[in-house]
């Protein structure tokens, strides 16, 4: 699973530029699927057609970032966040473009970084005019704040892009072991969660399932003064309740408890109202689409990095495929 | 308080608890209300209850939506704190102020438990703290048991609504939580009540809807499922009050409100008036510049577009434990929903697409 | 002339009943079929039946407005109207302006108090809308109520004219240029199956658009619009979204859309061949309607066309004529592109 997630975690891809690494991982899962395409909108999708209910496992693929907007006389770049980045999260750190361009994002002399908006921000590729800057840039350039990938004490992961490659991962993975079983099971790697779950929505359209289980990260508040939830790491998997997106039908959520009771897995309850996963998107799709969750904590979720516990990643992984394997539709 | 077919239903109802994604207690109870007029009713994914009550002839037949919201705004448990406190997050928008000294329940796995929004007594607080309004993070809920006793009993998760009985005052109105939306629940019992006695070709689907209060959710799929011809939302408006602006507040006893405005197709409107005009129905107009915030919201944009409206009896002190209403406005909106049914027919939803 | 009688007509969100009277006229000899959908959306047809990509132009008809509300009857009030914005309207714009109510077109002003009996500190504050009235020089309630009803609606009495050199000014081309450029595509034909739509309730969230798309259910779908310009005194490079002059605006993102790059890249490409200038949007945020109709069913592939638009949601905006004509040209050229097979989805 470490190699699983470091390998996706590496990957560059900003809201909107998702494109790139959907194909090259359809390509890898045809091996395992009936069908595998990437839609219009950027999504990865694979389809095992088998016995049992239809599920869909849900991951977003996407990162936050920044797109290029501007480029100025001097050769400077503007530009906007995909998603929420605060202006503090990105001043003095260098940026990696989706084709390797780096840079610096310098912050407009005079301004205070606490009234700095991402107006007052700018990226210093080392040109020297807008003719250089346009030989290696276009406006509508995805990058991303590079953060690289370290392994801290205790079982644990630090890096960029864990939130949600993590959940890539444990989707794959599922996928993969479902397939094998012969189970009829959907992967879908959506495109542009960080815009308001844009992808999932036309993805579940799409495939329509019996059960969705969304798998993302929701934050551990178990660090000073920490609040948004009650969630800790290392604790175990988080049962979606409710994000800001949806709320989880009562029913799917005493499945993935009762789930959990058989593995004799210790889980943690997710309440989220400020959660912008993809389940809200995925459950009002047609008319109406069953939707579950299952998060792993993760510390700093919304910030350039995050960390994350691998002994939860696992267990998020048993308790998707028991929710998955035990299912059925009343 | 006599003479009203559906109002010890509505009373009832009303002292049920139902948040958004939570709304099986209500929904039984509906359903068991519903099936005095129909035995088709199903219920769909997210939890919309959906009965059928058919036309006369053969079809094609209009096909007309009335939805009522079954949820109401409410609380879930986000965290447990020392001493068993419970701190919640919202579902549904509640002025924090309203809150404090109010009982509640929380339901649990094990049953419902009654707590105490609590509060700081005056004798300990500061003059300054007094002019500051608590908001809802530094609110908490006090079931009264030790906090071994409320981790055994309470998980994160689990959902707080208000406990409040239902008061009747004068001239037929009622006051209680959850006026919004369970009268308009009683505005489509007393319109399939009027409906017995009319003839109608229309089809008409009655829905009992979910999740309204976080966004209009359950309009969103059950628009899609049903796509009828003609959605009519039924929610509550503003009642009149000091301090409202003009347009923004509405007479209790006036009659329902009927909405006016982009989201609200203008023949359907035009049509709503006209009947109230013939049945001598009092009624008041409602402008919106915008996408209401009702069901009719996501009716009109569902699949390739419904024609929809928004009806409603005006209501004071909304989203509070004491809402007001009034009955007399909940039997005129059933008249004027039943005669407007009976007066639809093959050629005025055709007519719903001519411009 | 065209491009005046879409600017002058009147339409904000929900009450584009003349704007679509006249869109209707203008293109009903040129399509092979006309309906309105129950949202008031005006869908034509035109090209022809066959396999291959449906294309939908969209174009909406909707502008920006102000809705009366309230026949004020007490005091100095009496007679004088109070309103509320239909979409998008800054406040600060609206005081000294004349409206055209209803049907009627009732005339009317916007009033505020004389800049001699305002204090120093008070000139400086912007007048909020619900401090202002529209005055049609009724004299009482009784009289304003015999012309105007609460639920009217009010356009700006712009009058469309030419301005400067190759520059027109006039009102609500946020979207009426998009409208003329649609009908104005719609002269030629096209191998293709190709669908216009003139859309309601853009500026209110992109409402018509998206019942329109899941309607049409098309391959490609391209919005033409005017957009935002800024590039006036003072402005530096990153806030004037586009340049007045400097051809169509291509869009790589808005508020509501990430530009599919494949596409984008296939009209800046129709541009480069055709030697059609282009520039892209260079802002965050704003939004057209492809924002709604990417997202319809399984996903639209497409983009947006722009024409740069000054002061846009105001009573006078200004457009470059040579923007307008080359928009028109890329549009041309993209459908052509497809109908060759240009662009492979």
């Amino acid at each position: 699973m470490k190699d699983l997630i470091t390998r996706l975690a590496q990957e560059i891809a900003p809201s909107g530029s998702e494109r790139a690494l959907m194909l090259q991982w359809m390509q890898e899962l045809k091996a395992v699927a009936d069908e595998t395409l990437v839609d219009t909108l950027g999504n990865g999708i694979a389809t095992k057609r088998g016995e049992g209910p239809h599920i869909m496992l849900a991951a977003h693929a996407d990162e936050p970032g920044v797109m290029v907007i501007d480029i100025d006389a001097d050769g400077f770049l503007r530009v906007i966040a995909m998603g929420s980045l605060e202006p503090a999260e990105l001043v003095s750190r260098q940026v990696e473009f989706t084709n390797g361009v780096r840079g610096v994002i310098g912050l407009e002399d005079g301004v205070k970084l606490a009234d700095a908006s991402l107006n007052h921000l700018y990226v210093d590729i080392g040109a020297n005019s807008r003719e250089d800057a346009e030989k290696r840039i276009q406006i509508g350039l995805g990058g991303v704040v590079v953060q690289p990938l370290y392994e801290l004490a205790g079982n644990r992961l630090a890096g960029r892009a864990l939130d949600n490659r993590v959940g890539c991962a444990i989707a794959i993975a599922a996928f993969r072991e479902l397939a094998a079983a012969c189970r009829h099971v959907t992967l879908a790697l959506t495109a542009q969660n960080a815009v308001g779950g844009r992808g999932a929505r036309t993805a579940a359209y799409q495939i329509n399932p019996d059960l969705a289980l969304i798998i993302d990260a929701a934050p551990a508040s178990d660090v000073p003064s920490g609040k948004a939830t009650a969630l800790s790491l290392g604790k175990g998997p988080a049962i979606k309740i409710m994000d800001g997106t949806a709320i989880v039908p009562l029913a799917v959520k005493d499945h993935l408890i009762a789930a959990a009771g058989t593995l004799g897995m210790d889980v943690q309850y997710e309440v989220w109202p400020g959660g912008k996963s993809d389940a809200g998107a995925v459950q009002l799709s047609v008319d109406g689409i069953n939707i579950g969750g299952v998060s792993y904590p993760a510390r700093y979720v919304g910030a350039t990095q995050t960390v994350v516990d691998l002994a939860d990643v696992e267990n998020a992984l048993k308790l998707v495929l028991e929710a998955a394997k035990t299912y059925e539709v009343r | 308080m006599a003479g009203y077919k559906h109002l010890e239903t509505l009373r009832e109802l009303v002292t049920l608890h139902g948040g958004p994604g939570f709304e099986h207690q209500v929904r039984d109870r509906i359903r068991t209300a519903f099936s005095e007029y129909t035995t088709d009713l199903r219920v769909d994914t997210l939890g919309n209850l959906i009965g059928v009550v058919a036309g006369e002839g053969e079809g094609p037949r209009p096909r007309i939506l009335l939805s009522a919201h079954m949820d109401e705004i409410a609380l879930v448990v986000s965290r447990i704190e020392a001493g068993g406190f419970l701190r919640v997050v919202q579902t549904g928008g509640f002025d924090p102020r309203t809150l404090v000294g109010q009982e509640v329940y929380v339901h649990t796995k094990e049953g419902r438990y009654l707590g105490i929004v609590g509060s700081k007594p005056p004798h300990l607080t500061a003059p300054e703290e007094r002019t500051k309004a608590a908001p809802l993070e530094e609110l908490f809920i006090d079931i009264a048991r030790p906090e071994s006793s409320v981790r055994k009993l309470v998980q994160i998760g689990d959902r707080v609504t208000l406990a409040r009985d239902v008061y009747s005052l004068q001239n037929d109105r009622l006051a209680g939580k959850s006026l919004d939306n369970r009268t308009s629940v009683a505005i489509i019992l007393e319109t399939l009540e009027v409906l017995k006695k009319l003839r109608h070709t229309a089809d008409v689907y009655v829905v009992a809807s979910v999740q309204e209060e976080i966004g209009v959710r359950g309009a969103a799929t059950v628009g899609y499922g049903v796509n009828p011809d003609i959605a009519i939302a039924i929610d509550v408006t503003f009642g009149d009050f000091p301090g409202q602006a003009a347009d923004e507040g509405f007479e209790l006893d006036g009659g329902p409100a009927i909405s006016y405005g982009p989201n609200l197709h203008m023949k359907v409107f035009r049509h709503l008036t006209a009947i109230a005009d013939r049945e001598g129905i009092p009624y008041q107009v409602e402008l919106s510049q915008g996408p209401v915030g009702a069901d009719a919201r996501a009716f009109q944009i569902a699949r390739a577009g419904i024609a929809t409206a928004l009806v409603g009896i005006p209501l004071r002190y909304m989203h509070t434990s004491v809402e007001t209403g009034a009955y007399r406005d909940i039997v005129a909106c059933g008249r004027l929903l039943a005669q407007y049914i009976a007066d639809v027919d093959a050629a005025t939803v055709e007519d719903l697409s001519c411009y | 002339m065209l491009l005046k009688r879409l600017s002058e007509a009147m339409g904000p969100s929900g009450f584009e009943d003349e704007i679509r009277n006249v869109i209707r006229e203008e293109v009903t000899p040129l399509v092979q079929d006309i309906r309105t959908d129950v949202l008031g959306n005006l869908l034509v047809k035109h090209g022809v039946d066959k396999p291959g990509p449906r294309v939908m132009l969209d174009a909406h008809m909707d502008e920006v407005g102000l809705m009366i509300v309230q026949v004020c009857e007490n005091g100095r009030e009496n007679g004088l109207l109070k309103f509320r914005a239909l979409g998008g309207i800054d406040p600060r714009v609206l005081v000294s302006k004349p409206v055209f109510i209803g049907e009627a077109r009732i005339p009317g002003v916007i009033g505020a108090k004389p800049i001699h009996l305002q204090a120093a500190s008070e000139r400086r504050k912007p007048l909020a809308m619900d401090q202002l009235y529209i005055d049609i020089g009724a004299r009482d309630a009784k009289e304003a109520r015999s012309l105007v009803k609460p639920g009217d609606v009010a356009i700006f009495a712009t009058q469309f004219g030419e301005i400067g050199e190759g520059a027109i000014k006039g009102k609500s081309f946020d979207d009426r240029l998009g409208c003329a450029l649609l009908i104005e595509a719609l002269r030629e034909s096209y191998d293709l199956p190709l669908f216009g739509a003139f859309t309601v309730q853009e500026e209110i969230g992109l409402r018509g658009a998206q019942a329109a798309a899941y309607g049409i259910n098309p391959d490609i779908a391209i919005a033409l619009e005017g957009t935002v310009c800024f590039d006036v005194v003072g402005a530096p490079s990153h806030g004037q979204s586009t340049v007045m002059g400097a051809g169509p605006a291509l869009t790589v993102q808005d508020g509501q859309t990430i530009a599919d790059r494949r596409f984008l890249d296939f009209m800046i490409h129709v541009a480069e061949k055709h030697d059609i200038p282009y520039q892209l949007r260079r802002v965050k945020g704003g939004s057209n309607d492809f924002g709604a109709i990417h997202k319809v069913r399984a996903g639209v592939i497409g983009g947006g066309i722009s024409v740069p638009v000054r002061y846009i949601h105001a009573p006078a905006q200004v457009a470059s004529l040579d923007d307008f004509n080359n928009s028109l040209l890329l549009v041309k050229a993209v459908l052509r592109e497809i109908e060759q097979g240009g662009f492979s989805l």
